[in-house]
């Protein structure tokens, strides 16, 4: 399972990469006398309601799509680790403010403190995928404590601290090796949740601005022709779905931590 | 389907969200007081979000015939013009007596506005939460009673695949499904259920369905799970050695023991079916507080804005310490502590 | 500005402030009904379409409210089907020679929804609170009003700053709209949820976002026309949704965006395609770059494909124009048809004439999300015309505020409502304080030409060609790009009868369901 979830997520980052590049057909050509066309072997998902090809847009579009939950992602991990780390080591005050000011965010709910940021500060994927990250930071701060604390009361630790070791030598060599693997899973698990996130937000009218084409997007737009094409969302929410599927199994998979350690 | 910011399956997830060693110190005083200090927390960032807007109540309701002098009038009318902190605790402190402002717009207060949309959400809070309990706890038990079997594999991938779905496909899937092929139910709007549980329940089962789903998913993986373990456990295999039944095992024993990790799962799932509620509100025009946030937000209409995500915040808190209090009874771990 | 009910999938339910005046009344022709019909026995109509904004008329900020305010409120007049002013509230009316007063004589014991009398002096207060109140949004139409006079209960005399021939046009739409005095001298902030009007129906419950119900009323001045004994108002679900939810009973009639026509047809639904005064637009201010070079501008105009624009926005409904006015309506002028057929060469070389001679000329598409397919597509036209253009895509009310408060847009995707007097659609579309007008210039023969039309009485025979020499006028001097035209498009489900096709507001004159 682990192999084809590994194989599936190299295929999505070979897209993200050279997916324009790969399409057949400009992303962004449009052909009104062709809109809404069943499939064919020039375009082989069919055509949109201003008929470019689905088959390119989709392809163009995981660079996008990927950013855009990678940047959630590095949001979450940026605002989750570094706090998360200083909560172990910078005293009682700065732990209790912090683990407030986590629970604080969980209380928030994904998509509606999305729809709420991108109101008050325009609408952007950018602004939306900072709120987004914001909400994943918990997530990181909560691992990264868990991993720390055991560490922090392991004896090698200690040891190393009455050998004189310094704080930042010890976080370095022995917290940061232990800690990077259980990150590095859950961040495979929040790019899924992110990826879901996105084209949630692009259903609502929230995020990519167009012409520029994303899975989301290209889901969200299929969804208002459905009298004209009823199979055409199969196919956007196939890749989605598959892509989340992958990095799930990736995540749960328990063989994962060990190579990861 | 629905994104969550903590997926319960993350590995290294603390069973209960609320910390418990403050509690432990401090005794009842501290459980008080974590999530008054979280709502403070909470509050502070929705009322700082409104602050940075750079919309303007004049521009907002005036629009093409604002002048500068009206907006300085409506920056004074709307306590604009104050500090920043003063602002914030005239906000929260109306807050608290139920006042939260009026709608830029509409000039309707947005405490009437939320109470008149929070019902449908309570009410179809409770129904996809006993849906996901009802569909979740009997897929994850049966799964564990028949592990490796038919039943199993097939909870596990419907399960997994779920998780996998945006959340629009699936309450768009159910639409197609129920109304447009199958023409039993209606595919949209909503009829309180001061109308009646069957009317109510007419309109309100696909949408709960819609956000039941995924926390079902969740349930149904950590039952079957935690119940795997505990029923490997030495004293499942002695009371069933020493005569007692297999079904009084399971539900006195092994379930009580398994249970906690799926209460977790419940409490997040409230704020989840919140969560997940500005799209299935939108796919199935429901008149909730999701439907609110989302009009606020086309409008800029800061107000509504800061008071849906505050009633949002105070119901998910509420849910998080009772189900918080429910751990401690329910489980012996939690009844030790 | 988006009048009619956006039911693109992305749109957001607020559809902007300034839609404040953006409204038409039409109604039932006259003799639709005969003396003596019993009124009633039509049940309950339910109506998916849109809840307003707010329920004052003085505060309502979009366009579109004014179909569900008509069903609580009435003017002193209304329109016809061919938008010409009839009687209301009103018997009738007389100007003075000049046009500079216009006196209404109102029907005798009316009475608001509240029981309070409906007399010349609450007439007053109401068109004086719309003026007057720092929050309406319909004051700036009624700055020519100087002075409301209500010599005896059944006499209103207005009197205007400069003649104006078209009062009886203006009051039959939002700003007209008679609001109790009783209700609001009392708790003003109320009415948003609570009208007090004198329309066809009263408002019995309301929950925002969900649902408005409401009930005959049998005093309202053409109660025998009402045949439905209720109405409930709702908000539109999905494009997606919307035939299923016809056909399962949730609505009895719909609008429906172009792409459901077949699927509500299929479905054994009856769509009536009603032609309306909603006009797609583009908004072209001249005094940003690239259009304060005329030569851009008029390139723009030749390098747009009206008619691809119709069929991917509305699958064919509606029809491509090149002017302000649909047909049938006073200000037509036939001449303007096809002046500015797509020619991406001719653009192309109008481009290459400019001050860029021939280089990529830049510009920005401005749009909200409910347009945003549209402006995607005239991006590619333009594209193939020469320009370089890229897409913003703003809320809502934030583009009023950049597109028709700081002008600070060059190219905005918009719609135009129409208006209830052509003098006002003249003002919000070429005016130099106009809301589709950013470039807040307007050349002399215009102004010329449009205070000619003010000076002209309606009944004049010379009235239609002075209109239709504006039109002309404005369609060849201003920067506004005209596309086509926006039908209403209702589907209804068995049992409901015909709806009446009016251009302007939706009204229910007749209608039963049973």
């Amino acid at each position: 399972m682990r192999r084809l979830a590994l194989a599936a997520l190299a295929v999505v980052a070979l897209l993200a990469v050279a997916g324009g590049l790969l399409a057949p057909h400009d992303p962004l050509a449009q052909d009104p006398d062709l809109a809404l066309h069943a499939p064919t072997w020039a375009h082989p998902f069919g055509t949109d309601y201003l008929g470019r090809d689905v088959f390119s847009r989709l392809l163009a579009g995981t660079g996008t799509t990927v950013a855009a939950a990678v940047e959630s992602v590095g949001v979450g991990l940026l605002l989750g680790v570094v706090p998360g780390l200083a909560s172990l080591w910078l005293g009682r005050g700065v732990e209790w403010v912090l683990l407030r000011a986590v629970d604080a965010l969980m209380t928030l709910p994904f998509i509606v403190f999305a729809v709420a940021v991108t109101g008050i500060l325009g609408n952007g994927l950018t602004q939306a995928m900072i709120a987004i990250g914001m909400l994943f930071a918990p997530l990181f701060f909560r691992v990264t404590r868990a991993a720390g604390l055991a560490l922090t009361r392991a004896q090698y630790v200690e040891a190393a601290e009455l050998f004189g070791a310094s704080r930042s030598r010890i976080l370095r060599t022995h917290v940061w090796g232990k800690v990077l693997p259980t990150v590095a899973v859950t961040a495979a698990q929040a790019t899924g949740g992110a990826l879901l996130a996105v084209s949630s937000l692009s259903f609502l009218g929230i995020g990519v601005q167009p012409p520029a084409p994303t899975w989301g997007g290209v889901l969200a737009s299929d969804l208002g022709f459905l009298a004209q094409q009823p199979w055409a969302p199969v196919i956007p929410a196939a890749l989605i779905a598959l892509t989340v599927a992958a990095l799930n199994t990736l995540a749960d998979d328990r063989g994962t931590l060990r190579v990861a350690r | 389907m629905t994104t969550l910011l903590d997926r319960p399956q993350a590995p290294a997830r603390a069973p209960a969200p609320a910390p418990a060693r403050p509690r432990r110190r401090r005794g009842r005083i501290g459980a008080l007081a974590t999530p008054v200090v979280v709502f403070l927390f909470s509050s502070l960032l929705t009322f700082g979000l409104g602050a940075l807007s750079p919309s303007n109540p004049a521009a907002a309701v005036l629009g093409e015939t604002a002048t500068p002098a009206d907006i300085a009038r409506m920056n004074h009318e709307f306590g604009l013009d104050r500090p920043f902190l003063v602002q914030y605790l005239d906000w929260l402190g109306s807050a608290l007596t139920g006042d939260l402002g009026r709608s830029y717009f509409t000039t309707i207060p947005v405490a009437d506005s939320i109470f008149a949309a929070l019902p449908v959400d309570l009410a179809l809070a409770v129904l996809a939460v006993l849906l996901a309990v009802l569909l979740g706890g009997s897929a994850g038990i049966g799964a564990a009673l028949r592990r490796g079997g038919r039943l199993d594999r097939a909870v596990t991938v419907v399960a997994s695949a779920l998780g996998t779905l945006p959340p629009f496909v699936v309450g768009i899937g159910l639409v197609v499904i129920f109304s447009v092929l199958l023409k039993v139910l209606p595919a949209g709007g909503y009829v309180g259920l001061e109308h009646g549980l069957l009317p109510w329940l007419r309109f309100a089962i696909l949408p709960a369905l819609a956000l039941s789903l995924d926390i079902a998913a969740s349930i149904a993986r950590q039952l079957r799970t935690s119940l795997v373990a505990q029923l490997g456990e030495n004293y499942v295999t002695g009371a069933v050695v020493r005569g007692l039944g297999a079904r009084r095992v399971l539900f006195r024993h092994a379930l009580r023991n398994a249970i906690g990790p799926a209460v977790t799962v419940l409490g997040i799932g409230v704020p989840i079916v919140l969560g997940g509620a500005v799209v299935t509100e939108k796919i199935f025009n429901l008149p909730g507080v999701a439907q609110l946030t989302l009009q606020a937000a086309a409008q800029h209409d800061v107000p509504l804005i800061q008071g849906t995500l505050l009633v949002t915040v105070t119901v998910v808190l509420l849910c998080n310490t009772l189900v918080n209090m429910a751990l401690l009874r329910l489980t012996p771990q939690g009844r030790r502590s | 500005m988006n009048s009619s009910v956006d039911l693109s999938r992305r749109s957001f339910l607020g559809l902007g402030a300034a839609l404040s005046a953006a409204t038409l009344l039409a109604a039932c022709g006259d003799g639709t009904t005969g003396p003596g019909t019993a009124g009633g026995a039509g049940g309950t109509l339910k109506w998916g379409w849109a809840l307003p904004t707010s329920w004052d008329p003085v505060t309502s900020s979009a366009g579109w409210d004014v179909h569900v305010l008509s069903l609580v409120y009435a003017g002193l007049t209304k329109l016809d089907e061919q938008g010409t002013a009839v009687a209301a509230l009103a018997t009738g009316w007389k100007y003075n020679d000049d046009g500079t007063e216009v006196t209404f004589t109102l029907r005798p014991g009316l009475t608001f929804s509240d029981g309070t009398p409906l007399d010349a002096a609450a007439v007053k207060k109401s068109l004086e609170r719309g003026r007057d109140f720092p929050k309406s949004l319909v004051g700036p139409q009624l700055v020519n009003v100087k002075e409301i006079a209500a010599p005896d209960s059944g006499t209103v005399i207005i009197r205007l700053g400069v003649p104006d021939f078209q009062i009886p046009n203006l009051l039959a739409g939002k700003t007209g709209m008679i609001v109790s005095p009783a209700a609001f001298t009392t708790a003003p902030d109320a009415l948003a949820t609570k009208p007090v009007g004198a329309g066809p129906f009263t408002l019995t419950s309301y929950t925002q976002n969900a649902k408005a119900v409401l009930a005959r009323n049998p005093a309202y001045w053409d109660a025998a026309s009402i045949k439905l004994q209720g109405f409930e108002a709702y908000p539109l679900p999905e494009a997606a949704t919307v035939v299923a939810a016809l056909q399962s009973g949730q609505y009895d009639v719909a609008q429906i965006p172009g792409s459901q026509v077949e699927a509500a047809r299929a479905a054994g639904l009856q769509v009536q395609v009603i032609p309306s005064l909603v006009v797609a637009t583009l908004d072209v201010n001249i005094g940003k770059k690239p259009f304060d070079d005329p030569k851009v501008v008029e390139a723009l105009h030749y390098a747009v494909d009206r008619a691809a624009l119709l069929k991917t926005a509305q699958f064919g409904h509606g029809e491509v124009t090149y002017q302000p006015f649909p047909k049938g309506y006073a200000g037509y002028n036939p001449a303007l048809d096809g002046i500015f057929a797509y020619q991406p060469d001719k653009a192309k070389q109008l481009l290459a004439e400019s001050s860029y001679q021939g280089a990529p000329v830049e510009l920005v598409i401005t749009t909200t999300p409910a347009a945003a397919g549209g402006a995607e597509q005239l991006q590619s036209q333009l594209q193939a015309a020469g320009f370089k253009p890229t897409i913003e895509v703003i809320p809502q009310t934030q583009f009023t505020q950049l597109v028709y408060v700081q002008h600070s847009r060059a190219l905005s995707v918009d719609q135009f409502a129409g208006r209830d007097s052509a003098v006002q659609a003249f003002q919000v579309l070429f005016g130099k304080e106009g809301l589709m007008n950013p470039g807040r210039v307007q050349p002399p023969e215009l102004a010329d030409a449009l205070a000619k039309v003010s000076r002209t009485p309606l009944n004049d025979p010379k009235y239609a060609s002075v209109l239709q020499e504006a039109t002309a006028i404005a369609v060849r001097t201003m920067p506004n790009v005209f596309l086509y035209t926006v039908p209403r498009i209702l589907a209804r489900r068995g049992g409901v009868s015909a709806i009446p096709e009016f251009t302007a507001v939706q009204r229910f004159e007749g209608v039963t369901v049973s």
